[in-house]
């Protein structure tokens, strides 16, 4: 195992911010730590670096117990944190040479690595830039540049893309993905469901300090009852007209909040059929009709009774 | 590892402009008001020859030592003490009353020697001692002569030796206060280093900056770094003491005396002292950094303003009155270092600053590895 974490407890006097938790990332593995904020995740994070004491548990990296003094783990390891940890008087190229440096001591081979990180962040025109001068899509590509120029075996994001813009994200994911095929291991935390559910291979929701639920997004969406999610725009009607849809067959729940409605099936059943036949015979106008599959987010509503984007 | 680590953070303190803005330009600025408020205030402290005058009598004539004494001392070379007349003793009475001379010397038969004065003070206590010096000597050689004349070469060779009128006190003629000024400034350019501290202790504290946690994370042992980082500080520093001192001393025309090496162990004592102290504030307190800020400005300011920045007299009043406090600030050991080394011929007084200086600085340093050698947090 590249991480493996057994009933961590981690307390802030009365708070439990960590609540025996438990959680194992295998070699090459892309691993989403999945939560709305405050759940545990960069807590975890941060006792999984042995930055953090921690209460109880047991915490080994590379099969070996992992402590401050762990030199030759921590040389396996690269952080990418929420905010950005870079030095604004120093030069991209300086911030990225001055973090390698404490890894790498031998120069030439350090400049190939400071090289091939720019490179790969595509920050190369940017050299000679302070940060102050960078947007912040370009910021979030030298904070990933200053934690994976060392070339790590195991790299750990933590919320990378937190105030980043869509094309920015796009590429801060595929650059992810693209060390993941080279090999590396990545622990994602998030409170995007969108990104862990395109990037990871498994994923943890967390909840409360604890994992609530974990495994691969299919086997997530295969742990509760709603396998169809329908979306209709209605006109001229009130929500109280749309209850029946209730008692079609198939048909978990209906939530109808003003011209909106959403209407949750059992897995196998495809009722949209049924729910266009219901608003004819109702006389209930519509407009836009969507057809999707549960997202994490259905997950996590179903699992702890909350949405995950509204604590986000 | 190390020339990673301590050229990088001297890049990062050069080009911190706030910080060397406050660290050097800001004590040059004030230099210069000083400058500007005290031109040609004082010209003292340089030592000038004392007038004084010798009466021309028949004793005077007689005497075989007074006069190639007087000679040795008022004659053109580094020795030179006296402003010497020789004139009859009306003439120098006269002389006395107008406050041309300090005094004069009046030679009696029998080889004796009365000083004349018109008031005390450190001339007139050189002029004295140079007398009674003279006389000591001379009745020596009368008593050796009659008794025992082999000795004669031994007691020549000991009397020739320079005779030292001053001695390690203050004199009784007021110092210039505008050089208390200038060394109090010097004291807080030192206590300002303080910054450069505070800024390497947050960056390698997890709990303070993102990026003390991504130092924390390497393979490397935290204090190796802050040591190394505080080094980077310390030099900075000191370059920032020693341009203040060549604006002093080139641009301003201020006077530190002739011992180099020792002002420049006084620079560096300060420096240790002024990026101890930042580093002690940045490891204690657990506040904001926009606090621990306030906190080095304010107690920099008050150990500045004890040790005469705004007003000298303080400096005197606190030293009488509460001396255990002179030993206690920072900024009065550096400027009394430096006070000191001008002031005084001999050097007990500026080491004993100096080891003071470092004595804190160490003391302040274990306390902030004591602080900061932790390795885990217990919040972030």
């Amino acid at each position: 195992m590249v991480v493996k974490v057994e009933n961590l407890v981690k307390r802030y006097g009365d708070l439990i911010a960590l609540d025996h938790l438990n959680l194992s990332v295998g070699e090459g593995e892309v691993f989403g730590l999945l939560g709305p904020n405050g759940s545990g995740k960069t807590t975890a994070i941060n006792c999984i670096l042995s930055l953090l004491k921690y209460d109880k548990g047991d915490i080994e990296v590379f099969d070996k117990p992992m402590t401050p003094t762990a030199y030759e783990l921590k040389r396996n390891i690269g952080i990418i944190f929420q905010n950005v940890a870079v030095f604004e008087e120093l030069t991209v190229y300086e911030n990225i040479d001055y973090f390698c440096g404490l890894y790498v001591t031998d120069k030439l081979k350090r400049k190939q690595l400071v090289e091939e990180a720019i490179d790969f962040v595509g920050l190369n025109d940017f050299c000679k830039f302070y940060p102050k001068k960078l947007s912040g899509g370009l910021l979030r590509r030298l904070n990933i540049a200053c934690g994976i120029a060392h070339k790590p075996k195991l790299i750990i994001l933590d919320e990378p893309t937190v105030a980043v813009d869509p094309q920015s994200r796009n590429n801060i994911l595929e650059g992810i993905q693209k060390l993941n095929r080279q090999g590396t291991t990545i622990i994602y935390t998030s409170h995007y469901m969108e990104e862990v559910e395109q990037i990871c291979t498994r994923i943890a929701i967390m909840d409360k300090g604890k994992i609530v639920a974990s495994g691969t997004k299919e086997e997530l969406k295969g742990m509760i009852k709603t396998g169809e999610k329908i979306t209709v725009e209605i006109f001229g009607a009130e929500c109280a007209q749309t209850v029946g849809i209730k008692n079609i067959a198939g048909v978990n729940s209906v939530e109808c909040v003003g011209n909106t409605l959403v209407v949750k099936s059992q897995r196998g059943k495809n009722n949209l059929t049924e729910v266009v036949e219901y608003l004819k015979q109702h006389s209930i106008g519509y407009g836009k009709i969507f057809c999707e599959l549960p997202t994490l987010n259905d997950v996590f509503l179903e699992i702890t009774g909350k949405q995950l984007r509204d604590n986000a | 590892m190390f020339l990673h680590i301590f050229t990088t953070r001297l890049k990062c303190l050069m080009r911190d402009f706030g910080m060397m803005f406050w660290t050097a330009l800001f004590p040059i600025l004030l230099a210069t008001l000083f400058g500007l408020a005290f031109t040609n205030l004082s010209s003292l402290d340089t030592f000038k020859e004392i007038p004084i005058a010798v009466v021309d009598n028949a004793a005077y004539q007689m005497s075989p030592g007074l006069k190639p004494a007087l000679e040795g001392v008022s004659s053109e070379g580094e020795n030179k003490m006296f402003l010497l007349t020789a004139c009859s003793e009306e003439k120098a009475a006269q002389l006395l009353k107008d406050d041309k001379i300090k005094g004069y010397l009046l030679p009696l038969e029998g080889d004796k020697l009365r000083v004349v004065v018109k008031e005390s003070g450190i001339s007139q206590t050189i002029l004295k001692s140079f007398a009674d010096h003279y006389l000591q000597v001379s009745s020596a050689y009368k008593e050796i002569l009659m008794q025992n004349p082999s000795a004669i070469q031994a007691l020549m060779d000991t009397t020739q030796k320079d005779v030292n009128y001053f001695k390690e006190v203050s004199t009784d003629a007021k110092p210039d206060d505008t050089l208390v000024y200038y060394f109090a400034l010097i004291a807080m350019a030192c206590l300002y280093g303080g910054f450069q501290g505070l800024k390497e202790v947050s960056a390698v504290q997890a709990n303070q900056t993102c990026q003390g946690a991504r130092v924390n994370l390497a393979p490397v042992h935290k204090m190796k770094v802050f040591g190394y980082s505080l080094l980077a500080a310390v030099l900075i520093q000191i370059l920032t003491i020693l341009l203040l001192i060549c604006y002093l001393y080139f641009v301003i025309g201020v006077q530190f005396g002739d011992k180099l090496g020792y002002i420049i162990l006084a620079v560096v004592a300060g420096s240790f002292m002024g990026v101890a102290f930042g580093a002690m504030v940045g490891a204690v307190m657990k506040k904001r950094e926009g606090i621990k800020i306030a906190v080095i400005i304010g107690l920099s300011m008050i150990f500045s303003f004890l040790s005469g920045l705004m007003f000298p007299a303080i400096k005197y009043i606190v030293a009488r009155n509460v001396p255990i406090l002179s030993y206690l600030n920072p900024a009065s050991l550096i400027s009394d270092a430096f006070y000191a080394l001008y002031y005084y011929d001999t050097l007990n007084r500026y080491f004993l600053n100096i080891g003071l200086l470092f004595g804190f600085s160490g003391l302040l340093f274990l306390i902030v590895y004591f602080i900061m050698r932790r390795q885990k947090y217990a919040s972030l």
